[in-house]
């Protein structure tokens, strides 16, 4: 049926009720983001007025410099980066291989390894703390940012080969076979035919690793103490002194944070849905 | 006659590398499915397998870095230490109670957003990135924002309160309030998720069964239990399971709003899981807490799985 049809039946059938709701939907979703943008273009002076003021009067980016002045920002940009980038590359290429096996060829026990995959994706790494730190302890990989990137690679692999599963079986067959007639081997016409067609599913999987990893907090705590070597969410918690916390200079770090996911879900954003209600799932 | 044309150039091709390199390349369908499995189960034997095994043999043990005495097997000591320790059963309650709470409520909250979303709005891309932001937001960002939103002075919470005449409250000098202020948080970060997953399966029920309910006089109220809810239940019930696990595992939000405070009114099992394995060092005890939580968490898998099998 047409969308007037729907929006007639619809207990909500008015058109300012219908904006009204947008709005709540929006407001809820953008307004804590919102108001850290304004907290982080007022001054210190504006702060402490009361009652207090919403938009800033006075917009300045002092507490921008000091963001990246006080702490180390950039590097924990930096760190924070490679370290998503780097384990979105190796979880992907390590799922790729796969979920190919899983969606092609004739593998006995097929359906107990799909199991064992979803009761990884629910598996709390907190748990595994102890021992995890004692493993990169042992290797010497504390206050580097491997001890992080294969703990995140282990959290993004279940939902990304169960995505690239189900995009690898929308793939016809004939495809491959005919690339195998001319030539290639299996993993040539994997890289060379199923890859290239799966690129959504392998750029959603991507995606959501991505996120993943640019957000975990307590392995990136726990194992990187090195100031140097901290990650963005953690790096930013370093601002709070003892006792004082420079909330517009937080403000700062934070929303310094969030533009590059934002601009990231922007771009994205169908693909982000569809990956996420397909196969990925994430808390 | 296609098929039977491209088996036998298969096979020509097959029969044409007689190099070992060529087999090498080119493995059987077996080996090429252990090859291409391989990665994975080496990253988690060495993430996930052998630290489980690791887990269960170090919570038996005594084992504390800063002693600097090796360790020494110590047989249920921890798990005794652990069953007369008051931190640990708060923990473990605050917990499970951020869980009863903050699951339910993320549930309901979402379930509101979906319906809300799933009206047709002329433009789609505010509703979807309205949802879609807080869902990609780090967990630990959405507890620094909301310290802000609920601090006593200058935060935004009590002046809406105080401009709506209620004299607001100083969040977190309080247990029950700063507890409160953090299952607010979660359930704001958690419920779009929630929302997203339940919009996916609104958007799958078929507009002819609400016609059909129309014809033979349905109400709005019967049609949202008989037709939506029901047809929702699988969407629900995964995203549900998901949502219980991560809630069990909850650190960063509570870490980031009171770092556990006042006194531990408000600090978790991971957050103490966490304390006893990086601050203290002491990685027997928190071995044995980390038991607590695995078991916890592979009950509700467990239970996770037996509801994807009966499902089909």
């Amino acid at each position: 049926m047409s969308h007037n049809a729907t929006a007639d039946r619809s207990i909500f059938s008015g058109k300012p009720l219908r904006i009204l709701i947008g709005l709540i939907l929006v407001v809820n979703g953008m307004f804590p983001a919102l108001w850290i943008l304004f907290t982080s273009l007022k001054t210190e002076a504006e702060l402490t007025v009361k009652p207090i003021t919403w938009l800033p009067h006075a917009p300045t980016i002092a507490n921008y410099l000091r963001a990246f002045t006080d702490q180390p920002l950039l590097l924990f940009l930096f760190n924070s980066f490679m370290v998503a980038i780097l384990s979105t590359a190796l979880t992907l290429l390590i799922s790729l291989l796969a979920a190919y096996a899983l969606a092609r060829l004739q593998i006995r026990g097929r359906d107990l390894i799909l199991s064992a995959i979803i009761a990884v994706s629910t598996f709390p790494l907190v748990t595994l703390l102890v021992p995890l730190f004692e493993i990169m302890r042992a290797l010497g990989l504390l206050n580097t940012w491997v001890a992080l990137i294969l703990p995140y690679t282990v959290l993004s692999l279940p939902v990304c080969t169960l995505i690239l599963v189900s995009f690898f079986e929308g793939i016809p067959r004939d495809l491959e076979n005919s690339a195998m007639i001319d030539g290639c081997t299996r993993i040539g016409a994997l890289f060379k035919v199923v890859v290239p067609l799966s690129a959504p599913g392998v750029f959603t999987a991507g995606i959501l690793a991505f996120v993943n990893a640019w957000d975990e907090f307590l392995l990136a705590l726990s194992f990187n103490s090195n100031p140097m070597l901290r990650t963005l969410p953690v790096g930013i918690t370093l601002y709070q002194g003892e006792f004082a916390f420079p909330w517009p200079v937080i403000s700062a770090a934070l929303v310094v944070g969030i533009v590059p996911l934002a601009i990231l879900i922007v771009i994205f954003q169908e693909r982000v849905v569809s990956g996420l209600t397909s196969g990925g799932i994430k808390g | 006659m296609a098929t039977a044309s491209e088996t036998t150039l298969v096979t020509m091709h097959n029969e044409s590398g007689t190099k070992w390199w060529t087999r090498f390349l080119d493995p059987s369908e077996r080996t090429l499915a252990v090859l291409l499995l391989m990665p994975a189960a080496l990253l988690l034997t060495l993430i996930i397998v052998y630290p489980v095994g690791r887990l269960i043999w170090t919570s038996f043990q005594n084992l504390s870095l800063t002693s600097g005495v090796p360790a020494t097997f110590a047989g249920f000591e921890n798990y005794s230490l652990m069953l007369d320790d008051p931190v640990f059963w708060e923990t473990t309650w605050n917990t499970v109670l951020i869980t009863l709470i903050t699951v339910p409520g993320a549930l309901l909250v979402g379930l509101a957003l979906a319906l809300m979303a799933n009206l047709p709005f002329n433009v789609k891309w505010p509703v979807r990135l309205s949802l879609l932001i807080p869902w990609a937001l780090p967990l630990s960002f959405a507890g620094l924002i909301f310290a802000w939103f609920f601090h006593s002075e200058y935060g935004v919470v009590n002046d809406v309160l105080r401009r709506i005449g209620i004299e607001g409250v100083i969040w977190f000098n309080s247990a029950n309030w700063a507890f409160a202020a953090i299952c607010l948080t979660i359930i704001w970060k958690t419920s779009s998720f929630m929302a997203l997953i339940i919009l996916a399966g609104l958007q799958t029920i078929p507009r002819s069964l609400y016609e059909a309910a129309d014809v033979d006089g349905a109400g709005r109220l019967r049609q949202f239990f008989e037709i939506t809810l029901p047809l929702l239940k699988p969407a629900i019930v995964v995203a549900l399971i998901f949502r219980t696990i991560t809630a069990l595992q909850t650190f960063d939000i509570p870490f980031t709003m009171t770092r556990g405070g006042p006194g531990t009114s408000t600090a978790t099992l991971a957050m103490y899981i966490h304390q006893n394995t990086v601050d203290f060092l002491d990685l027997g005890y928190g071995s044995a807490l980390a038991m607590v939580m695995f078991v916890l968490s592979m009950g509700v898998t467990a239970v996770y799985l037996r509801m994807i099998r009966t499902k089909g």
